[in-house]
């Protein structure tokens, strides 16, 4: 399709994760560190495999959202030439719908009631959910265990972000700081996102499609798109 | 000339239909003395209010003109421009946002921030307009502006901060506490005209307390002076709260909410002391001229009276004083009997009168200085020009005026009103340049076109009662586009041999889609194969082509056209036959060049209460939307979509019976995007049937 470039530097694609249909997986950092890039890159890379994507995102605006993608493939579309980049830009407008949530407002039995008025009356059939915003510090484990267990029903794909915090040092055994220390277990992927010294984001696995990693498998990403560094 | 522009305000009104808007500026204009009687907007004395000159607007409860009015309260000179609150005039409304430095958002307490408070507070915000919100109608039932409080934060995600709060609602609305003075304040008089002071309620003292606390949080994050006696706990000032308050409106960081309600006379002289105390004068906001001169290089306007003439015709009106041009003034001084040259067209034109547009008369006056607001009499130029004094070649427009995106045809019911209607159209195109018309050619038929369905609507009604037009109108056609999407060459002979001289042209070249404007004219002849004056012959040939695509007859953009071979005859070649050529090589070039036909897509959004929103995505994505995203709150959404214009037509009534008329929709132009294959079959068929049978 000649969309190459937003391909070959996808982390997601490059580490091959991403790819289970009912795969749960996690993004934890630092307010500030790119969570929300890191999302969106997840879901480009889930639109060029052909599917749908819905980003959720609580406590913050549709317009906002939408801001986000266009910013970083504005950003992509600089750096690299695409052959058709309206129609790319179209494409991916067309398999992504966004789903924002008042903090309060979100629940399960909202978001299932949401993706049944899209799903039952054929508006859109989403593969991949996204969802960011989500407040690990004040949900308890029965309530992730629900979700989790929803989106299995649906045979949805999902990536959730969360915020870690200096002050907080807990962390769980397989190395997952607070506040997800206590349901990393429930996660099939964690991904970690730390500051490099050169200006440049660290994608650190814990964990891969079940499988806990030693350290050490990481990649070096550019802070404004979430992009492997090129060279 | 002496000025003082720390005392001059330029403001707006905004409002979503019926907060209140007329009666409000009914008020202002009472109590700043300038009218002595408040007639009730739709009142039964026929006099009506002051601000809806306009015969239409009373009826439809709309206010659509933007007229200046000025008033002064407490040695402030304001001057009240009345902002369109709707969408389909939006070159209107950017306007209007463009002259004025700040801005009173006016509330129902009942109704809250609704679709048209959404739109228009989005654009003041790309203007970078301060503003105020006025929380209007406490005394009906239901009123309740601590919700509404909570939908400026969440639905305009205005950082808004009571500087009131109500003693009593509804029909027990009885004054405001004041929460800077910590003083109760009570609307004595038939008109609420005597002010009378008091202690608060013991009832209200610890909310007000309370809410007070919120204030003083709030805006200290303005002012250290106001942090630091926070934290020793010294003595907060009056002087501090107003100052720290006045720079976080200025920077769009605060929106300080009052309330009242402006039909039993409650809340508007505070109000009126808040735009004095809180919206910026001319210097305080940074407005940006283009040097002609100068590639339109960006520079800031000095507000400085000793420099040359700088001002902008915001506003043209027909109305009971005759032709008035609003103007703004960014810098110099305008004085009657001086020249003056508007920079679009170049010409100079002599100040005639001078006049000020108070609520009940013209005044007139000998000149108006930097950042001040007045009316130029009888003069020709269209909204949006720019005046100099002659020194300087400046625009300020540089606004982007939109494409029209809808059609339909006028018919004058007889020959009073065909002369009429001449005369109505080209006033109108003068004062909206969203709003155009043309003759069709093949029909003989009049068409007029704009940014919506509304929109024309508006105008056709003031062509009856301002003019006296008379007009039948007829469907509404969406404003469809073609244009290619591959490179194409053409090489093209025109050849005719009628009797006499013959006609010859050769043009060879190529076309390709052009993103960055509507058509550009590129001429790489060498050699002399096409003369020098028939070059501009091609350029015509192509023009003359690009009216009307072959594929549906729409208007063709987005082209490139490069010549670069031809041909030609000692004889037999002319203006007419490279013309012919052009059009000929268009042609040829065109179908081979990937035509595609290309429609209107709008920008939607449709709220209401949670329960009916799988019912409207179904209905949106029925009418082929693309729903870009829902926003959720307790129990109520919105759904943004981008919608194809021609699928809207009749979508209120749909949503109404859909949702019980609990939801609403506004209606935004977006882009133009391809048709559709199937869609593109059907209109390429009509298009064919319709010509067969003409
Ligand atoms: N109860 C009540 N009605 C009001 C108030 N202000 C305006 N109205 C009424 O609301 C209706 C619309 O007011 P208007 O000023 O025309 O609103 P606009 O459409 O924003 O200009 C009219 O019937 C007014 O009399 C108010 O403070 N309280
Ligand atoms: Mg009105």
């Amino acid at each position: 399709m000649g969309y190459e470039p937003l391909v070959n530097q996808n982390p997601l694609r490059v580490l091959n994760l991403g790819r289970g249909s009912k795969q749960l997986g996690l993004v934890m950092a630092r307010a500030g560190l790119g969570k929300t890039a890191l999302l969106v890159q997840i879901a480009l890379d889930s639109i060029l495999r052909g599917n749908r994507v819905i980003h959720v995102s609580i406590g913050e605006s549709i317009e906002k959202t939408k801001a986000w993608y266009d910013d970083i493939l504005q950003f992509i579309l600089q750096e690299h030439s695409v052959s058709r980049p309206h129609e790319l830009i179209d494409m991916i407008a067309r398999h992504r719908m966004i789903m924002t949530f008042k903090e309060d407002t979100f629940s399960r039995p909202r978001l299932e009631e949401r993706l049944n008025d899209l799903i039952l009356q054929d508006i859109f059939r989403p593969n991949c959910l996204v969802v960011d915003g989500f407040d690990f510090g004040r949900a308890d484990r029965s309530t992730v265990e629900d979700i989790k267990e929803f989106l299995e029903s649906m045979n949805l794909q999902a990536w959730f972000s969360a915020t870690s915090h200096r002050t907080d040092n807990r962390v769980s055994p397989a190395g997952v700081p607070a506040p997800c220390h206590e349901v990393d277990d429930l996660f099939d992927t964690v991904i970690l996102l730390k500051p490099e010294k050169d200006a440049t984001i660290q994608l650190e696995i814990i964990r891969n499609n079940g499988i806990d990693s030693d350290a050490g498998i990481g990649l070096n990403l550019d802070p404004s798109t979430m992009m492997i560094k090129e060279g | 000339m002496k000025q003082d522009l720390d005392r001059v305000r330029n403001i707006g009104i905004s409002a979503h239909i019926d907060s209140g808007k007329t009666t409000l500026t009914e008020r202002i204009l009472y109590y700043t003395q300038r009218i002595h009687a408040i007639h009730e907007v739709r009142g039964k004395d026929g006099v009506g209010a002051t601000m809806d000159s306009m015969e239409l607007e009373k009826e439809r409860g709309i206010t659509i003109q933007s007229a200046a009015t000025f008033c002064n309260w407490k040695d402030h000179d304001i001057n009240i421009i009345d902002t369109p609150g709707h969408v389909d005039f939006t070159v209107e409304v950017e306007r209007a946002l463009r002259v004025l430095d700040g801005a009173i958002l006016i509330l129902c307490s009942v109704g809250g921030v609704q679709s048209q408070s959404i739109t228009v507070d989005r654009q003041m915000t790309r203007y970078n307009v301060p503003r105020i919100a006025f929380i209007n109608k406490c005394d009906r039932t239901g009123a309740n502006p601590a919700r509404v409080v909570q939908q400026l934060r969440d639905k305009l995600n205005l950082n808004a901060v009571m500087i009131q709060i109500p003693i009593g609602l509804e029909s027990d609305m009885e004054g405001v506490v004041d929460l800077i003075t910590m003083k109760a304040i009570y609307f004595d008089g038939d008109q609420g005209d005597q002010l009378r002071f008091e202690e608060i309620p013991a009832e209200l003292q610890d909310e007000a307390e309370e809410k007070r606390e919120e204030l003083l949080d709030a805006a200290s994050m303005f002012s250290d002076e106001l942090m630091e006696a926070m934290l020793e706990e010294q003595e907060v000032t009056e002087e501090m709260v107003h100052a720290a308050i006045r720079k976080g409106t200025l920077s769009l960081e605060l929106a300080p909410v009052m309330l009242g309600s402006a039909y039993k006379n409650k809340g508007i002289q505070p109000l009126l002391d808040a735009v004095n105390m809180y919206l910026p004068c001319p210097t305080d906001v940074e407005n940006i001229a283009l040097d002609l001169d100068n590639d339109e290089t960006e520079i800031p306007v000095s507000n400085n009276p000793d420099d040359d003439l700088v001002a902008l015709a915001f506003k043209l009106e027909d109305g009971r004083y005759g032709q008035l041009t609003y103007i703004r003034t960014y810098q110099g001084v305008i004085r009657k009997g001086e020249t003056i040259i508007n920079t679009r067209t170049g010409k100079k034109l002599k100040v005639g009168r001078l006049v000020r547009l108070h609520a009940d008369e013209m005044e007139e006056i000998e000149e108006a200085g930097s950042g001040d607001i007045v009316a130029l009499f009888g003069v020709d130029c269209a909204s949006g020009d720019t005046f100099c004094g002659g020194k300087l070649n400046w625009s300020m427009s540089s606004m982007h005026v939109p494409e029209p995106v809808i059609s339909l045809a006028i018919r004058p019911v007889d020959n009073k009103a065909q002369g009429n209607m001449s005369k109505a159209l080209n006033r109108f195109t003068k004062e909206d340049p969203t709003f155009k018309t043309f003759v069709d050619h093949e029909t003989n038929e009049t068409i007029v076109s704009g940014m919506g369905e509304l929109h024309l609507e508006v105008y056709i009604e003031r062509m009856k009662r301002e003019y006296g037009a008379e007009v039948e109108i007829g469907a509404p056609q969406v404003a469809y586009r073609e244009t290619i999407t591959r490179h194409a060459d053409f090489n093209y002979t025109h050849k005719k041999q009628t009797g006499g001289s013959g006609q010859f042209g050769r043009v060879g070249g190529y076309m390709e889609p052009f993103e960055e404007g509507e058509y550009e004219f590129v001429d790489e002849i060498v050699g002399g194969v096409i003369p020098r004056e028939y070059i501009p012959s091609c350029d015509k040939g192509f023009q003359a082509s690009m009216k009307k695509g072959t594929l549906i007859g729409a208007a063709i953009t987005g082209i490139k056209m490069v010549i670069n071979d031809g041909s030609f005859h000692a004889v037999d070649s002319s203006d007419m036959a490279f013309q012919q050529a052009a059009k000929g090589a268009f042609r040829e070039g065109y179908a081979k060049a990937g035509p595609i036909i290309m429609e209107p897509i709008m920008k939607v959004a449709v709220e209401g209460p949670s329960e009916f929103q799988g019912a409207v995505m179904g209905s949106l994505n029925q009418r082929r939307g693309m729903i870009v995203g829902t926003f959720e709150e307790g129990n109520y959404t919105v759904v943004e979509a981008e919608m194809p214009l021609s699928e809207m037509f009749g979508y209120s009534t749909t949503l109404r019976s859909l949702t019980q008329g609990k939801a609403e929709f506004t209606m935004e132009f977006s882009s133009y995007k391809q048709v559709p294959k199937s869609v593109a079959e059907d209109l390429i068929k009509a298009y064919q049937d319709e010509k067969k049978e003409g």
